[in-house]
């Protein structure tokens, strides 16, 4: 195959491979089927076993990429929806989205020295607990790499999504808005779904955590990468 | 059958506007020399739109959801990007395992311990505030 043509079948097989395990994961709700686990795993197997160099793949696929940005527009959406919960709780919103921010930044800090592992790994743990297109964003005033940081973002969600009920349960929080910060807060995407999963309530806390914890990480991030 | 092709259409048209906002948010950037990513200042000018009531909801609801609801479609190439750095994920599986684990646990339960507490105090003030708004009517 040409490069032009593996270029245009990565493409495809992005999406369908993404639209596929979307359509799984709606009707059957386990974790290696949800998108962030089994779309990726499909499409990192074909690249392999296909050969297909990694140029190719990306010669259409980064206009998905590109998408990121418009995407962090669209947030603006449910913060004007949900506008009234912003007004009812705006303590309890702003300090779970500080909170969440300061201990992602600061267990990542700490971490990344008890765990030795190479410094552009290290550098990228830093943006992890918000949401893709924040992390991409702001881990470059870390000095981590974007494409790295998406990878353990998404680690982040996948873990926070399974380990928040138990956690929840073993140090006895049950209040609604408790869950949905910490999810939001913790593992932005994937948490967000887990929150609406456990309740409506929890899902819009989770869901506006996530987002004003992704603004503040960009917006904090060059005096965070001075502080640290 | 055309009401979804109208939506559609609606969509898409939504969509080629929030793109053409981030275009233009980017260049101010580059004329500025701002030290805020063109998107999020894009965020920024549509709240103050929607707040300001200079433009409805409907004008960008089925674009901006459409993008929130395919958000995992846009990061996936950079996951796949990570064949380049198999050899971390390799060598330090643990170390970066373990630090997410430890990470992720520590942020969920300290942000939820913070909000039950915040959040019962901000109830009780809302309840007040309730009580006191009807006895003054």
């Amino acid at each position: 195959m040409s490069d032009t043509l593996l270029a245009i079948f990565s493409f495809a097989a992005t999406i369908a491979f993404y639209y596929l395990s979307k359509a799984a994961y709606k009707r059957k709700k386990v974790l290696w089927l949800a998108p962030t686990v089994a779309a990726p795993f499909a499409m990192i197997t074909l690249v392999i076993v296909a050969d297909i160099p990694l140029d190719s793949y990306f010669q259409y696929t980064h206009f998905l990429v590109m998408m990121l940005g418009p995407a962090t527009i669209a947030f603006a959406l449910p913060i004007y929806q949900q506008r009234a919960i912003i007004a009812r709780y705006p303590l309890t919103l702003t300090l779970g989205v500080i909170t969440g921010l300061i201990l992602g930044l600061m267990s990542s800090w700490v971490l990344v020295r008890l765990f030795p592992m190479p410094d552009e790994v290290a550098s990228s743990m830093l943006a992890r607990s918000v949401s893709t297109p924040f992390a991409m964003q702001a881990t470059v005033k870390f000095g981590g790499i974007p494409d790295l940081t998406a990878m353990l973002v998404v680690m982040t969600g996948i873990f926070g999504m399974l380990a928040g009920e138990p956690l929840f349960k073993a140090i006895g929080v049950r209040s609604s808005h408790a869950k949905g910060s910490a999810l939001g807060a913790a593992s932005h995407g994937s948490g967000t779904a887990k929150a609406f999963e456990i309740g409506h309530e929890e899902g819009v806390i989770a869901s506006l955590t996530m987002i004003f914890t992704g603004i503040a990480m960009v917006l904090g991030a060059p005096v965070f990468s001075y502080i640290l | 059958m055309t009401n979804k092709l109208k939506g559609l259409m609606a969509g898409t048209l939504q969509l080629i506007a929030i793109c053409l906002l981030l275009w233009l948010c980017n260049q101010a950037v580059l004329w500025f020399g701002l030290p805020i990513p063109g998107s999020v200042i894009g965020l920024a000018i549509l709240l103050v739109l929607l707040f300001g009531g200079v433009i409805p909801e409907k004008a960008v609801k089925a674009g901006a959801a459409w993008l929130i609801g395919e958000l995992v479609l846009f990061f996936l190439p950079p996951i796949v990007s990570l064949i380049k750095y198999q050899v971390f994920i390799f060598e330090d599986g643990f170390s970066i395992i373990a630090t997410i684990v430890v990470g992720t646990l520590m942020v969920l339960a300290g942000t939820a311990w913070v909000v039950d507490r915040i959040y019962r105090y901000e109830r009780r003030l809302n309840q007040k505030r309730l009580i006191k708004g009807t006895t003054n009517v």
